[in-house]
């Protein structure tokens, strides 16, 4: 046990019992490692890299232009018991949110408003919503657009999953409808 | 290997005999417990204490950050009429959210969208409404907190493993104040014995990490406990338990919010009125932040600290029918919520204004001296001991030099 019959003689050895407990210091690495993606993660939220990723554009909802992308472009995050979700963005047109009430997202044509899916948040040149990912969704779905006017009418339209967010397709694929 | 050699300010133990060996395994134990990861620990309690006083850090670097008042400034503004004053200067930015910091010497905080779908907070003088300046993409505050709090490592599935490796810290705090104030026999005494000094860097480093730990016992308590509190909170999030009494907010009914004929917004009331009508709905409630609604089913929310200034007290108001439809108060908090909705004010001090801050600030700097202190008696031991076992190693025949200070451990 006492070091003094242990202590070897050699360099290498003497070097390591003094430093050993230093090599802590090497953690260090660890928030060095994750500082570039800690201010791309900022820049992505301050909405400094763009809308997100895949972006679809010019999307024709009615008489609206809309932007759709997904925050990330990956697999869906399980959220525990909730199941799994999928964070996209939307932005109207500038100056064309007018008459605009509410905009819903999900998977599926919906068949009413009170089933158009989960409502987009915040300002109409950024929004974003959760969007709920049952894991037997087909890959080829379709994703729905809906929006709610001021008018109380509904307007449609959709975009293949597999384009809005081909790692979720990709992601639904390896399920295989298994679960 | 737990092999060390003791010194001159042990000799208390040394007198007595009967529990001499259970303090010598308590001293081992207690060296041992920050020495592997000194330096983690080291950069944990440095940026926590710097987290602490970002804000006012912030404050002195950046002039924006500041409200300052003109002089032919009357009252501060209301948060409709600062509302006001920022679409005046910015039509096209959409304003999501306005808070006052604690503290009136801070500028109005206003999160916003802009029309090229970034968003900024911006700093908003609370006499003027004029827009002083935003917040820049280097962002101190977070930057440190993020630093301290999970090591900058990204939340991907529920909790970072950052957080995990920080919040750990506090059970070896704990155990090192416990197995600290078993060492050190009557502590209480230790309040005002001096440093002493011209005895060597070694017994100068040991005074001084015995008379700031004294000293910071509570201290040390309060930040280990609430960092545990940081694991345990985290295992039960990440386990999907919840022992939050908070209300869901539903999404306001589809009926309440009108139909408008000639398909424009339907008319909400504004901010001030919605703060009116939730003061006067709940005695007490103080105003400090509100947010817009953030779609046309969402309510005006909104909120400040309660009586027991470690909490807040929030309440939503239905912007078209006037209800408030929700509210989360102190007296809905359950007792279990009081403890632990304090552990985060406690271990971060922003709970009492500049004075309570600065003692937090304070405290920080002399934890992160006791880890460099402790960490500089144990190499000074350690050097000592290496260079002893060296020497007896070379010189095997002949018989250990007995130091009349030293003892040696043999667990």
């Amino acid at each position: 046990m006492s070091q003094a019959h242990t202590l070897p003689q050699g360099g290498f050895k003497q070097w390591w019992l003094k430093w050993r407990f230093h090599l802590n210091i090497l953690l260090i690495l660890i928030p060095l490692g994750f500082m570039p993606k800690y201010f791309a993660d900022a820049s992505l939220f301050r909405g400094d890299s763009g809308l997100g990723a895949n972006v679809v554009q010019g999307l024709q909802v009615g008489r609206w232009t809309l932007d759709l992308a997904e925050l990330r472009d990956e697999a869906p995050r399980a959220d525990g018991p909730a199941g799994d979700f999928k964070a996209f963005n939307a932005a109207l047109c500038n100056t064309c949110a007018e008459g605009v009430k509410a905009i819903y997202l999900r998977i599926g044509k919906p068949r009413s408003l009170r089933a158009a899916g989960s409502i987009f948040f915040g300002p109409p040149s950024r929004m974003g919503t959760n969007l709920p990912i049952p894991p037997r969704t087909r890959p080829d779905a379709d994703i729905w657009v809906t929006i709610e006017g001021w008018d109380g009418k509904m307007y449609q339209a959709s975009v293949p999953l597999a384009k809005a967010s081909p790692a979720t397709a990709a992601w639904l694929e390896k399920q295989g409808g298994n679960k | 290997m737990l092999d060390r050699t003791f010194y001159a300010e042990d000799r208390l133990m040394a007198q007595q005999p009967k529990k001499k060996s259970k303090s010598k395994l308590w001293f081992l134990v207690h060296s041992w417990l920050a020495l592997p990861i000194w330096f983690f620990v080291l950069i944990v309690c440095f940026t926590g204490m710097l987290a602490v006083v970002s804000q006012e850090i912030v404050w002195l670097a950046n002039p924006d950050v500041r409200a300052s008042k003109p002089d032919d400034a009357g009252e501060r503004l209301s948060f409709q009429q600062v509302y006001e004053a920022m679409q005046k200067a910015e039509p096209d930015t959409s304003v999501r959210f306005i808070s006052q910091p604690d503290g009136s010497h801070f500028a109005l905080q206003a999160s916003v969208t802009r029309a090229d779908g970034t968003s900024a907070l911006l700093y908003v003088n609370p006499y003027t409404g004029a827009i002083q300046g935003q917040r820049p993409d280097f962002d101190f505050e977070a930057f440190t907190r993020a630093l301290h709090g999970w090591w900058l490592v990204p939340f991907t599935n529920g909790y970072s493993w950052g957080w995990y490796l920080v919040s750990l810290l506090g059970l070896p705090m704990l155990a090192s104040l416990v197995t600290g104030l078993v060492v050190y026999k009557k502590f209480w005494r230790g309040f005002f014995k001096p440093v002493r000094t011209g005895h060597g860097s070694r017994i100068f480093w040991g005074d001084v990490h015995r008379l700031a730990g004294v000293w910071s016992i509570w201290f040390i308590a309060v930040i280990s406990i609430t960092g545990t509190w940081f694991l345990i909170q985290a295992i039960l999030g990440d386990n999907h338990v919840t022992i939050s009494t908070e209300p869901i907010v539903p999404v306001i009914a589809r009926e309440q919010v009108p139909q408008t004929a000639d398909g424009s917004p339907a008319p909400r009331i504004d901010l001030d009125e919605a703060a009116r009508i939730a003061t006067q709905t709940i005695p007490g409630l103080d105003v400090t932040f509100i947010s817009l609604p953030a779609t046309a089913y969402s309510h005006m929310s909104m909120g400040g600290r309660g009586w027991y200034p470690l909490m807040y007290q929030t309440a939503e108001v239905n912007p078209y029918t006037r209800n408030v439809d929700s509210q989360f108060l102190l007296s809905d908090r359950s007792t279990l919520e009081f403890v632990t909705e304090s552990m985060r004010p406690l271990h971060t001090g922003d709970f009492g204004g500049l004075a309570i801050k600065l003692i937090w600030f304070f405290f920080g700097l002399v934890l992160t001296l006791m880890v460099l202190s402790g960490l500089l008696i144990w190499t000074k031991r350690t050097a000592h001991a290496t260079a002893a076992a060296l020497k007896r190693a070379e010189r095997p025949a002949r018989a250990k030099p007995a130091r009349e200070t030293t003892l040696e451990a043999q667990p």
